[in-house]
């Protein structure tokens, strides 16, 4: 598919959990018409739905009345997924993660692998705080690039 | 509405006791899967499968479930695996830590001769 | 009834999707709705018809209401009730939809002889969807709002 100019979809939903699930689908959808195989749709999803999961429990503390943005742009190969949420806890300045040893022995939550997952399928991930207040993540794939193993 | 996603159903075969999750293991997974669990173990199963189908959504909340799970094998000197699962989320499995507390199998038949050898 | 109401407006749970006017994004709009359907529950060919409704609704407003310019958008609504499914697609197009394309029914055997064999995506979605209404958005622009019932 060749594209002339950048193209955007945006997407938002209530922070509500399940509903991350319509928002993969509709930017894999996305991805999958701009090229992408399916490994790297894959990968696409589940780092998105852990975005997602992240912006509705940390970001608007699952308040269903607060709603994520899902910002998608493809432009020069370039897939560009911007999740928005209300930045009410920062997650990004976590203590340092609990690894499987830990957490299998009982030492500490057994959650908290997202940013984990994230990191390792997407190209790219960085946060951003917005001057709004609001908080950004944002996840990068490479068109040309091939699904890390 | 939005959060029943997942069927879960046990069965024996050859010596083994075996976990069907057919479906999304996420956050709402939790109840069923450890239920599933609860009741194998108070029959004695020795071993467990968890036989994934059609999951084509399994998110960090769900690994969360099966990690617990990890914990609760180890306790009971139990033998835990995984089969049927995508080479995705095979991948991340082996990402997060999961395939050095399960052997992770292609299929059920697979599964079976790795946990159970002898049988035939 | 009334009680009912109020309560399924408290529960109710919007989903917002904003698209290029671009043919083949309505995919996306397809892929979301059937997510959020299966979701809810409605039966398999069910979520057939939403689909099929909605991406005739959304290639409506990216051909004839945003007549393909990319800069616009088409804006799908995606309302979760108690027991059923509100889709809004509205385009940004100030002409309004003439009434007799809204009201016409296509006939396949007359469709043989006439250069124009389309026309049928205002007539399906009528024959697919529960409820099917067509109005200007408060912010300008045709919107076409259709409701799918979760049946019992």
């Amino acid at each position: 598919m060749i594209m002339s100019h950048s193209t955007q979809i945006h997407i938002s939903f209530p922070s509500v959990l399940g509903y991350e699930k319509v928002a993969r689908d509709a930017v894999a959808s996305f991805a999958k018409f701009v090229g992408f195989d399916s490994h790297r749709l894959e990968d696409i999803k589940t780092a998105l739905g852990e975005a997602c999961i992240n912006a509705i429990e940390h970001g608007n503390l699952l308040n269903a009345d607060l709603r994520v943005h899902v910002l998608c742009t493809y432009e020069h190969n370039r897939f560009l997924v911007k999740v928005f949420d209300q930045g009410l806890k920062d997650y990004n300045k976590a203590t340092k993660p609990i690894s499987i040893e830990e957490k299998v022995a009982g030492l500490g939550t057994l959650r908290g692998m997202g940013l984990m997952i994230i990191t390792e399928l997407a190209d790219e991930s960085a946060f951003f705080d917005e001057s709004d207040g609001s908080s950004c993540l944002q996840l990068t794939w490479y068109c040309d690039l091939a699904s890390k193993t | 509405m939005l959060e029943d996603e997942l069927n879960v159903s046990t069965r024996q075969r050859d010596g083994v006791a075996i976990i069907d999750l057919i479906g999304d293991v996420t956050t709402f997974a939790e109840e069923k899967i450890n239920e599933a669990y609860r009741q194998v173990t108070s029959e004695g199963a020795r071993h467990v499968l968890l036989n994934f189908r059609q999951n084509d959504y399994i998110n960090s909340a769900g690994i969360a479930i099966l990690i617990g799970i990890v914990t609760e094998v180890n306790r009971h000197n139990q033998k835990l695996a995984f089969s049927g699962l995508s080479q995705h989320f095979q991948k991340i499995f082996r990402m997060v830590g999961l395939a050095q507390y399960a052997d992770i199998y292609q299929d059920e038949d697979e599964a079976l001769q790795g946990l159970m050898p002898t049988a035939t | 009834m009334n009680n009912d109401v109020t309560r399924a407006e408290q529960s109710e749970k919007i989903i917002e999707l904003r698209l290029p006017s671009k043919l083949g994004y309505e995919r996306v709009a397809m892929d979301a709705a059937s997510t959020l359907a299966n979701k809810m529950g409605f039966h398999r060919d069910r979520v057939d018809a939403l689909k099929t409704a909605i991406a005739e609704a959304v290639t409506n407003a990216i051909e004839h209401g945003n007549q393909h310019n990319e800069t616009m958008k088409v804006v799908v609504l995606l309302t979760v009730r108690e027991g059923e499914l509100i889709i809004s697609v509205t385009d940004q197009s100030d002409q309004s939809i003439p009434p007799e394309v809204l009201a016409r029914i296509p006939k396949i055997d007359e469709k043989f002889t006439e250069d124009d064999k389309g026309g049928w995506g205002i007539w399906l979605i009528r024959e697919l969807m529960d409820e099917v209404e067509f109005k200007t958005a408060p912010t300008g622009g045709n919107q076409i709002r259709m409701v799918i019932h979760l049946e019992q």
